[in-house]
């Protein structure tokens, strides 16, 4: 697929031998080139020094920021767990005030899912996984940079806003009404400051699924790479389809708080039901997003330890794939209890239990390779243990609570919360740990002590039990859920005040672990390279660190290839492999095909920069402004950040190369240059563009969701949009896209001319299109009644989106005029029409549901 | 390392699933299809106060078909996998053949579970009926 479309364009295909020869890699490397090429590599690669050290964009920086400042964000959510479980320690007890009550749990449970959890599993992966696939860097090493600093922002922002007395206080759900109508500004900086943070995750998903897809090295076909990497595809996908329907909720759930636009609220037609779906769509895969990757570390570290291949390589894939699927048909099981027909829960309640069968088939398969290798029980493995019996716990309670008659009974109850906390500690928390103990030498080239370990695990373990165990108990004895205080006498009160001692101790674990982490380590000695004798690509890495990622890319056949490539660790090091140089002294890393990782061209990586910062500053002030109602500032900040992103784009991406082709060692020579689906570019627009098609998937679902559950939706006599104005905003976004492709094609042809005229037209046709469908609405009164709303939305939706598409035409247009873009270096326009291809169907189906569903229905 | 091939001989042995990862989701695809029918067209007939017992057996029928055609898909993947012709379960090497099979039976495994999957979801057809 990929030589094809290169040959098209004139950009040569990759010559020479592959795969390499034994007599090949047997050739030794000169040690004088040796010297000079790492010289050169390291010169590339480096770390900025001083202050400047914080524009780094390089993975193994980034990702220890993402990693300590998602640990620290843990942190406090988990002393207001401790705040939390004292106020309920005794009866009637009145420390805390019920407002500041209310504000803590709703923060915890928040800050512990979109600040620790996901966010975790991006630094943890944008960590390792160039490691574990012997790459250079993350594909594109700004978007991490970005993401993280976004992260940071959004992320202070949140969490700053409990010692202001404004945090948001309806629970970490945010169910309308009581969420919608809360006075203050606990919502907005919510729904705000989590939607900016939603977006770094949708940029670092992006980031991983084309760094799995394209960056592994040549040999490491789908059979044979790291189950890490099944799991990052399964999970970058499932954050692809979950987060963006809760993108969409939030943005109906502003509007709402913003301008008054009724959708939640039952009055004006709408539905607070809808929020519900939106919410869980998102809530329940978002479960599985945090918990996959973590029991990825364990299937990376119960090989090692059980010194022998996984069992059951194939058996995992399937519990990954099949989970990451099954987990969609789960979210109405948050909802058992709100009237829905039963036959309705019972699919649910059904797809619940199917769902145990891949989870249980991943720890079998586990427990299996346990059973057969010779087990050494190293600090990481005790953590794992730990987390296979928590998690069990957690699972059963789980099949339980998907049953509805016994959900009906336990629903809001402790109960849910011992099982949540169960399979979260169990599912992530444990693994998680597990895999710092475990990948600590490979970050920051020192060991964890042994002791500290063990009686963080054991005051951890025993903490966890004392605190959540009884919590089953108060839950079947009728404690609901986030209650501020409660009468004596209940049978409550012993079983609240062992939680809170449990608590306690859990915190004592954690703060043992804490200072394992930051405590000063410079006596200790030169750790081993490979302390645990894994057989996985990343315990080649250097010791003392060096920031090239791998000294040379290696021709990978195997699944453990530190164990059965005897001779390819010296190979790497000494630079037989490919890229061993920076002759430019530029940064470099190399893409293959997506399933036989077929070397295929060689992609320059973008280093240090300070542009990522001040783009996330601006998306922070978009997003950040709009929730004290300053919108002058808000849209000022949007346009700025949008002008970094061009700018950071246009100086430093897929600029036309010195040399068509570049040799990368072993007798391989690879294109330098690649444009429509053979670029790592074309991939992250379409993964980008399937999860943007979600989230709008999810506002057109909101009109036909108020379609069935209202009897008044289209209500009689309703004016609808304007039917002219949207067939020509229809017409008019149809022919922009023609435009697109048209352009695309002359191009291609060398027509350059015709070409740039197409680039000139697309535009204009695409605001008059907008245009139009903004006047199409334009008479309706949203705040009237939820049908004008939702078709405002639809427009406000479509028309944002034109922004962005006529955008790119004209970066295009500048492109081609000023050499930029030319009839062969022409990434940027397939890019450009890809995103088209997705709007020009958004705008068609916004068309179809403003011009026609409302007549049909 | 001993068994090397040439990328042409690859290319032109197991040319199928070359550039698509896609072959192993269908399965879970045809689970995840059947039961979004099943969920919207219960909940829009209830509320519209369709014929529930017509959507009922034309779920039941659904179900039936999508059985087939994750059997089917199940029965090619078996294939791919080829275990008895070839005598080998696993395909732990990193070439173009264990790659094809192990494809196969990836999509085998998860073929079984989207089965199963659909027989749980079919339950409620069966055992519940009406909108209550």
């Amino acid at each position: 697929m990929t030589e094809t479309r290169a040959t098209r364009s004139g950009i040569p295909a990759a010559e020479g031998t592959y795969p390499p020869t034994e007599a090949m890699l047997a050739e030794p490397v000169p040690a004088e080139l040796q010297r000079a090429q790492a010289e050169r590599l390291r010169a590339a690669w480096a770390a900025p020094k001083g202050w400047r050290y914080w524009s780094a964009v390089n993975n193994t920086e980034v990702g220890v920021w993402y990693c300590m400042t998602a640990f620290v964000f843990m942190l406090m959510a988990g002393i207001m767990a401790l705040i939390i479980r004292l106020q309920l320690a005794v009866p009637e007890n009145d420390l805390i005030s019920a407002d500041r009550f209310n504000q803590l749990f709703t923060m915890h449970g928040s800050a512990m899912m979109f600040l620790f959890s996901v966010p975790l599993f991006e630094a943890i992966s944008i960590l390792l996984l160039p490691g574990l696939l012997g790459a250079r860097d993350m594909p594109f090493p700004r978007l991490s940079a970005y993401g993280y600093w976004c992260f940071l922002i959004g992320g202070v922002f949140v969490i700053g806003s409990i010692f202001f007395d404004v945090a948001p206080r309806s629970g970490w759900f945010m169910y309308p009404p009581l969420a919608t109508k809360d006075e203050g500004m606990g919502s907005d900086i919510w729904l705000l400051g989590l939607s900016f943070i939603e977006v770094a995750s949708i940029a670092a998903a992006v980031e991983l699924i084309v760094g799995t897809l394209k960056c592994r090295p040549p040999g490491m076909r789908v059979n044979v790479m790291p189950l890490y990497a099944w799991y990052v595809l399964v999970v970058g996908g499932m954050i692809l389809f979950a987060f963006p329907p809760l993108i969409a909720g939030d943005f109906l759930f502003e509007l709402e708080r913003s301008f008054d636009w009724p959708f939640f609220d039952p009055e004006r037609g709408g539905d607070p039901m809808l929020w519900q779906h939106l919410f869980w769509i998102f809530g329940h895969p978002e479960v599985y997003i945090i918990f996959l990757p973590s029991i990825a570390i364990a299937a990376m570290i119960i090989p090692t330890v059980a010194r022998r291949p996984i069992v059951g390589y194939s058996w995992i894939v399937l519990s990954a794939v099949g989970t990451g699927f099954l987990s969609f048909g789960l979210w109405v099981h948050h909802m058992f209890a709100t009237g829905l027909p039963s036959i309705s829960l019972g699919f649910f309640s059904a797809a619940s239990e199917a769902v145990v069968i891949p989870t249980g088939i991943q720890l079998f398969a586990f427990l299996a390779t346990l059973m057969l290798g010779k087990v050494r029980v190293t600090l990481p493995m005790l953590w794992i243990t730990g987390a296979l019996a928590i998690f069990t716990m957690g699972g059963l309670t789980g099949v339980m609570l998907a049953l509805a008659p016994f959900d009906f009974q336990a629903h809001d109850s402790y109960f849910v919360v011992a099982h949540l906390h169960y399979t979260l500690f169990g599912g992530m928390i444990f693994p998680v740990v597990a895999g710092v103990y475990y990948f600590f030498p490979f970050f920051r080239k020192k060991l964890l002590s042994e002791r500290l370990g063990r009686w963080s695990f054991w005051l951890t373990f025993s903490g966890f039990n004392l605190c959540f165990l009884p919590m089953h108990l108060t839950g079947l004895f009728g404690m609901p859920r986030r209650i501020y205080a409660y009468p004596a006498g209940l049978g409550w009160d012993g079983l609240n005040m062992i939680s809170t001692v449990g608590a306690f101790v859990i915190a004592a674990g954690f703060a043992v672990l804490a200072w394992d982490i930051v405590r000063p380590k410079g006596r200790q000695p030169q750790i081993p390279r490979n302390p645990w004798d894994a057989g996985t690509l990343e315990w080649s890495h250097d010791v003392p660190g060096e920031s090239w990622g791998v000294r040379s890319i290696p021709h990978v056949t195997t699944r453990y290839p530190l164990w059965d490539q005897p001779g390819m660790l010296a190979r790497m090091d000494s630079g037989r492999y490919y890229l061993p140089d920076a002759e430019e002294g530029r940064r470099e890393t190399l893409l293959t095909s997506v399933i036989d990782a077929e070397p295929v061209q060689v992609q320059r990586v973008t280093g240090p920069t300070w542009i990522t910062h001040l783009a996330a500053f601006f998306t922070g002030g978009a997003f950040i402004f709009p929730t004290f109602h300053w919108y002058p500032p808000a849209i000022v900040s949007g346009i700025l950040a949008v002008a970094c992103i061009i700018w950071w784009l246009w100086r430093d991406t897929a600029r036309p190369p010195e040399d068509e082709t570049k040799d990368v060692g072993l007798g391989l020579r690879l294109p330098t240059y690649a444009s429509g689906p053979a670029s790592a570019g074309w991939w992250a627009i379409w993964i980008t563009m399937l999860g943007d098609a979600t989230a709008f998937a999810s506002v057109i679902f909101g009109f036909f969701f108020y379609w069935t559950a209202r009897p008044d939706f289209p209500p009689d006599g309703a004016a609808h949009a304007d039917g002219t104005l949207v067939a020509l905003a229809c017409a008019g976004f149809a022919l922009s896209w023609a435009m697109t492709i048209g352009a695309r094609e002359l191009n291609r042809r060398g027509a350059v001319g015709a070409a740039r005229l197409g680039l000139g037209l697309g535009p204009l046709l695409a605001i008059a299109a907008s245009a139009a469908l903004l006047g199409s609405v334009w008479t309706l009164a949203p705040t009237s009644h939820v049908y004008p709303a939702i078709l405002w939305a639809i427009a406000v939706w479509v028309v944002a989106h034109s922004i962005v598409a006529v955008i790119m035409q004209a970066y295009c247009l500048a492109g081609s005029i000023f050499g930029k873009l030319t009839p062969r270096y022409d990434a940027d326009l397939w890019n450009s029409t890809l995103f088209w291809h997705f709007h020009a169907l958004a705008a068609l189906v916004a068309c179809a549901v403003l011009g026609l569903a409302p007549r049909l229905l | 390392m001993t068994d090397r091939h040439t990328p042409e001989k690859d290319s032109a042995e197991f040319a199928a699933e070359a550039g698509s990862l896609w072959r192993i989701t269908f399965a879970p695809a045809t689970w995840a299809g059947h039961f979004l029918l099943c969920y919207t067209l219960f909940a829009t007939g209830c509320a519209k106060g369709w014929p529930v017992g017509t959507v009922r057996h034309g779920l039941i029928g659904m179900s039936v078909l999508a059985l087939a055609v994750i059997a089917l898909i199940g029965w090619r993947a078996y294939a791919q996998w080829s275990p008895r012709s070839t005598g080998r379960i696993v395909n732990p090497r990193g070439d173009a053949e264990d790659r094809h099979h192990f494809l196969g039976h990836a999509g085998f495994l998860l073929a079984v579970i989207s089965f199963i999957g659909v027989v749980f979801v079919t339950l409620p057809l069966l055992l519940l009926e009406g909108c209550r």
